[in-house]
């Protein structure tokens, strides 16, 4: 679950889930959502995704940075994502896609990178959030 | 936040050492546009650039200032080339992100009675947006090449000529570029973007000249009243961004190792002579190649759509391609003294003044061209480096209008089939492939262009040549 963030140049997203674990899914599910159309995406294959980082907020970064060149580099449309191990040096994961299709999956935005703007990433209401600021 | 007015166009944020300022903070603005940069964090962002060791004179604000990722968009800073840092941030994702303009042998009138036909084959012609592949395909040691090699490897192709190179900053080509410090990913992500416009606020505009405010300037850049241009704006697309992305993973291990801190993650650095900072900067002038590899592609794409509706006799010259996202290493004068000093110039764009040894020979007494984009639908400009850059800003000042809105409220209540109205009422065609693009840069998002340039014209930073106005509009 997640809400689209302004910024004066850019865009945002504030991610909500149960849990650390889910809000890393959530958050790249949202960097997907912002990226391209995702209703069509089919879970065909299983993709590994891990992302090295000394703490919370540089590993939800380069997990994110990870998805994005997936998405961008490896041209690939990305549905659900299942994070399977949360250490606090290490992440790792598995998403659910398919080869893009660009008539099937229409892109929305190029993603150019992922920030540390105002990032945030903590316990709220029973949860976690994190919001994340995406160059565009 | 203290903010003190020198003169008419010119601020300053005093240092305040118990912030951990370095040094001052110098905004060029007027006092209409003042009361808009106050509204978002720019400034606080200048300030925090003021803290970056080494760094040698002000932290520097452009008129067109907006709120970035730790360096503010619009924000230039030196940092001593022996002892300062090089922070990714002061150049941002899209390295070498910049503007190319193209002079024609067409009038407006000519262009006006051929606008639709035209803007739709260049559409064609040219692959922009989000899904935008090109059609030159590298293989990886082509891509090598095109890495150290820049506008000159697509040139060597056949796809344009030498007169090309010679009109575009440090001739297409940064020296010491190394593939070898740009990551496989990034490789990958750029194969087969080369020739593409790619999205954002990258945009492709068909212009007239319609005004020549120095015409001793326009005469040698061959431009003249209601001739045709072209105004390319675009980067190094996503080898550039993953290289920024690469070297912000390594940076936070790396401060830590040189004992570093500073106030914004985002404005991460590490010190020039490191082996760090010097792969991040190999890395940086290879991606700044490929964006002018990138532009120099996109003429060749252009020139054939022109040609297929004017004929082969038609010309198009490039009169200047300069970049606004970069950090380069140059030698200036400071309190008097010669300085050796890393640029960093995050939406920025460099101005050298007439006389300057780097310019090339046409241009060696008028100054460098200085081309500053405006928003969609009203006016880009044409200016030339005047002293003043020298003595103040290290040969830099803005790169554009400035954002205003957030691409959120850009589209809120808005359609955009009456925003291509207006503009077709206007004379203005536009061509996106999505609706939410042409939403997201209406005119409105920006701040007035021509209130930009009047503040680093009167400040003596650049000067007028020319106003432009869109024919036609691709948006990436």
């Amino acid at each position: 679950m997640f809400e689209v963030l302004e910024h004066a140049a850019d865009v945002g997203f504030r991610a909500r889930a149960a849990s650390l674990r889910e809000v890393f899914e959530s958050a790249a599910e949202a960097l997907v959502a912002l990226a391209m159309e995702t209703e069509s995406i089919e879970a065909r294959e299983s993709y590994p995704l891990k992302a090295a980082g000394d703490s919370p907020e540089s590993l939800l970064v380069n997990w994110l940075s990870e998805v994005l060149y997936y998405l961008d580099g490896r041209r690939l449309a990305l549905g659900r994502f299942t994070v399977s191990e949360l250490a606090p040096d290490c992440v790792r994961g598995t998403a659910l896609g398919e080869p893009r299709d660009p008539s099937r999956h229409p892109a929305l935005l190029v993603v150019k990178g992922v920030t540390y703007h105002q990032l945030k990433i903590e316990p709220q209401a029973g949860g976690w959030i994190a919001e994340v600021f995406l160059d565009v | 936040m203290q903010l003190e007015p020198i003169d008419r166009f010119r601020y300053r944020i005093p240092r305040d050492a118990t912030r951990g300022m370095r040094t001052d903070v110098i905004v060029y603005s007027s006092h209409a546009l003042l009361e808009q940069i106050r509204k978002d964090t720019s400034l606080d962002q200048a300030v925090n650039v003021s803290m970056l060791p080494g760094i040698v004179g002000p932290s520097l604000a452009m008129p067109d200032i907006h709120q970035g990722y730790g360096f503010p968009i619009g924000g230039v800073a030196a940092t001593d080339w022996q002892n300062g840092v090089v922070s990714p941030g002061g150049v941002g994702f899209d390295i070498n992100c910049g503007v190319r303009l193209i002079r024609t042998s067409l009038g407006a009138a000519e262009v006006r009675a051929q606008l639709k036909p035209l803007i739709d084959q260049v559409f064609r012609d040219i692959p922009c947006g989000a899904g935008g592949e090109g059609p030159i395909q590298l293989k990886p040691r082509e891509l090598d090449d095109v890495l150290v090699k820049g506008a000159q490897w697509v040139v060597e192709r056949g796809f344009g000529n030498a007169a090309d190179t010679e009109f575009t900053e440090e001739r297409g080509a940064l020296a010491d570029a190394d593939p070898r410090q740009v990551s496989e990913r990034a490789k990958e992500r750029g194969s087969r973007q080369l020739g593409t416009l790619g999205s954002g606020n990258h945009f492709l505009e068909i212009q007239y000249v319609e005004q020549i405010h120095d015409a001793a300037a326009a005469r040698a850049m061959g431009l003249e009243a209601g001739q045709v241009v072209v105004l390319v704006h675009c980067g190094s697309r996503g080898l550039g961004h993953q290289v920024c992305t690469d070297y912000l993973a390594q940076m936070g291990a790396a401060m830590k190792k040189y004992n570093l801190t500073v106030p914004d993650r985002q404005l991460a650095c590490v010190p020039i002579s490191s082996g760090e900072g010097q792969s991040y900067l190999a890395a940086t002038r290879a991606a700044a190649n490929f964006a002018w590899a990138n532009r120099q592609a996109i003429l060749h794409f252009l020139r054939g759509a022109f040609q297929r509706i004017f004929g082969p006799s038609l010309r198009m010259n490039v009169v200047y391609d300069v970049c606004h996202n970069i950090a380069k290493r140059e030698r200036h004068r400071w309190d008097g003294e010669k300085v050796d000093v890393l640029v960093h110039r995050k939406g920025a764009t460099r101005a050298f003044p007439p006389g300057h040894r780097e310019l090339p020979e046409a241009y060696r007494a008028i100054g460098q061209p200085v081309l500053i984009p405006g928003s969609m639908g009203t006016a880009s400009w044409v200016l030339v480096g005047a002293e003043g850059a020298m003595r103040e800003t290290f040969g830099s000042v803005c790169h554009g209008a400035g954002r205003l809105m957030s691409r959120t409220a850009a589209k809120k209540g808005r359609n955009a089939r009456e925003v291509e109205k207006k503009l077709e009422e206007q004379g203005i065609l536009v061509r996106s492939e999505t609706r939410d693009g042409i939403l997201e840069e209406i005119p409105e998002a920006y701040k007035d262009v021509d209130a930009v340039i009047d503040v680093v014209d009167q400040a003596g930073l650049a000067r007028k040549v020319a106003r432009l106005r869109p024919l036609g509009v691709i948006k990436g």
